[in-house]
């Protein structure tokens, strides 16, 4: 499963609520947003996940030390139970409001006032920081945390920051994130990243939710279909197989016609693509003309039960065969 | 995504064509075999009304493992049998180059060596157990789905999990249909009673039902 075009939204969905990496590179749209939905706090919940994470975490705050990546640590040692202390002086706790109008203010990602203290990144840096800072820094309100659905672009773009060095890749990757509006995003792993570590654990976790939630799909059907099936068999001994669908297929037109027994062209499981009208029956029962109206299933049949298919198979044998070539 | 109307159609044709065609040793049959006769009828209809997928061909393949089935399935399916048996294409191997492959491992195993130095976990090899489990399970489930790749796999269980759901909305029906006949039969209830009753039951096709039985002169026996 090499490219994670197919997965783009599972993943991307799934995975994003596991982490909680705040992104605050389109503040005006998340204050847009966050202006009419709710601001939850994101669920701590995504055990395995956070589990990896937290695991690596703090190499990753090790990592991330360097200044221009210390966002990502700070939220990832925030949903994790191990509480780090943060460098820049953020609490452990899900930050409220006001928290994040600070962090707005000091990210040293996306802030462009930092970036000539870092030095980790050197020259393409910071006009590559100063663009999300003119989206950022202008309103600096609170803004939701998860936006879970923008998440693993603006993921993707930090830990380009935190371990790779090229700037060529970072200012596609800039470009990328700022070019897409989608409602989803497609999880694209580009050059390099394809085999990063936590981009790749994220993916695969949310590969495995998406196939357990198949296989658990499947393995209900299956086990639906064996036990209707035993219902069937519990309901056949008073319903004659054979006979009902000899008579089934015969569509009884010649049938009604001798006689004079109005069949009606039942549709109770709606398979006809025709809603004929009840005046329209007598026609219906001449199937060889309207292939849609295959299956007449006769109101006597519901009516009467047993009684009838004794006669029925008597009458609709050889019609039976003259039905099945036209049918077929 | 939705089965078409179509292929219900056809699957009902064909199951009922299954159930007339093993319905002659019914009245011998205890509760289980008659279980399994009408789900192998099912599952035939199922796959032959889909047309010649790889699962379908893998459902068949397994049902005609057995003996006894066999001739039923020829039965059924006449000259589809034959096509639908035979290896299909998607079996061939692709013709690969030794050198190209080995080239291609070298730098796959260079660039999983130069990334998993400087992590001491090896969380990404637990998250990929993950889903090859998961993948192994699901090839189980999907009946051909052994010799299918990541992706043909999805692609085959999507298809699978629509044909199902479709099965079961389709013996959902039947049954209530049945049940209702049978009741009718045992209680010898007036027609209006009757069609109350087929009314309660299956929503809104019975009332379609109703409205065209009304308009019909009354049914004598």
């Amino acid at each position: 499963m090499g490219s994670a075009g197919s997965y783009g939204v599972g993943t991307g969905n799934s995975g994003a609520y596991m982490t909680e990496i705040a992104e605050p590179v389109r503040f005006e749209d998340e204050i847009r947003s966050l202006i009419q939905a709710r601001f939850d706090a994101p669920p701590v919940s995504g055990g395995s996940f956070t589990a990896l994470l937290g695991l690596s975490a703090n190499q990753a705050v090790g990592l991330l030390h360097e200044p221009g990546a210390g966002e990502v640590s700070a939220s990832a040692a925030a949903s994790s139970p191990t509480g780090l202390g943060h460098p820049l002086g953020w609490s452990p706790t899900f930050p409220s409001n006001a928290g994040l109008a600070e962090r707005a203010g000091s990210f040293p990602v996306f802030a462009a006032v930092d970036s000539p203290a870092s030095s980790s990144d050197g020259g393409p840096s910071p006009p590559l920081k100063a663009e999300p800072s003119d989206s950022d820094s202008s309103p600096p309100l609170p803004v939701p945390i998860d936006k879970p659905r923008r998440r693993p672009a603006k993921r993707k773009d930090c830990e380009k920051q935190k371990a790779k060095g090229p700037a060529k890749k970072m200012k596609t990757a800039e470009e990328h994130t700022e070019g897409d509006q989608l409602p989803y995003v497609h999880v694209r792993a580009r050059r390099g990243q394809a085999t990063d570590s936590h981009s790749l654990a994220e993916r695969i976790t949310g590969t495995a939710l998406v196939l357990d939630e198949i296989i658990n799909h499947v393995q209900s059907l299956q086990r639906q279909v064996e036990f209707l099936s035993m219902r069937l068999a519990a309901v056949n001994p008073t319903i004659d197989f054979g006979g009902l669908d000899s008579f089934l297929m015969a569509e009884c037109g010649p049938l009604a016609a001798s006689n004079g027994r109005g069949e009606v062209a039942l549709d109770p499981v709606s398979w006809s693509s025709d809603p004929a009208p009840g005046t329209g029956l007598r026609t219906d029962l001449r199937p060889s003309q309207q292939s849609s109206t295959a299956w007449v299933y006769p109101y006597a049949l519901i009516n009467h039960g047993t009684s009838l298919f004794g006669y029925g198979a008597a009458n609709s044998v050889p019609l039976n065969s003259n039905q099945s070539k036209t049918d077929l | 995504m939705q089965a078409t109307k179509s292929f219900e159609r056809a699957f009902l044709k064909h199951l009922l064509r299954g159930f007339r065609l093993s319905a002659v040793s019914y009245k011998s049959m205890s509760l289980q075999e008659r279980k399994s006769a009408i789900k192998l009828s099912a599952d035939v209809a199922m796959a032959s009304a889909r047309g010649s997928r790889k699962w379908t061909r893998g459902l068949i393949t397994k049902l005609s493992k057995e003996d006894d089935h066999r001739s039923f399935l020829r039965l059924i399916l006449g000259t589809e049998y034959e096509r639908l048996t035979k290896p299909c294409h998607g079996s061939w191997k692709i013709p690969r180059s030794k050198k190209i492959v080995r080239r291609s491992l070298r730098v796959c195993s260079r660039r999983k060596n130069n990334l998993r130095a400087p992590h001491g976990v090896k969380s990404s090899v637990l998250a990929r157990t993950l889903v090859e489990k998961r993948t192994h399970a699901l090839k189980r489930l999907v009946p051909g789905g052994e010799s299918l790749d990541g992706y043909s796999l999805l692609d085959e269980a999507l298809d699978y999990v629509i044909s199902l759901r479709a099965q079961v909305d389709l013996m959902q029906k039947l049954l209530t249909t049945f049940e209702a006949s049978k009741l009718s039969a045992l209680s010898k209830c007036t027609l209006p009673e009757r069609k109350a009753s087929f009314v309660g039951e299956a929503g809104i096709h019975q009332q379609k039902l109703t409205e065209k039985a009304q308009l019909r002169p009354k049914l004598t026996l």
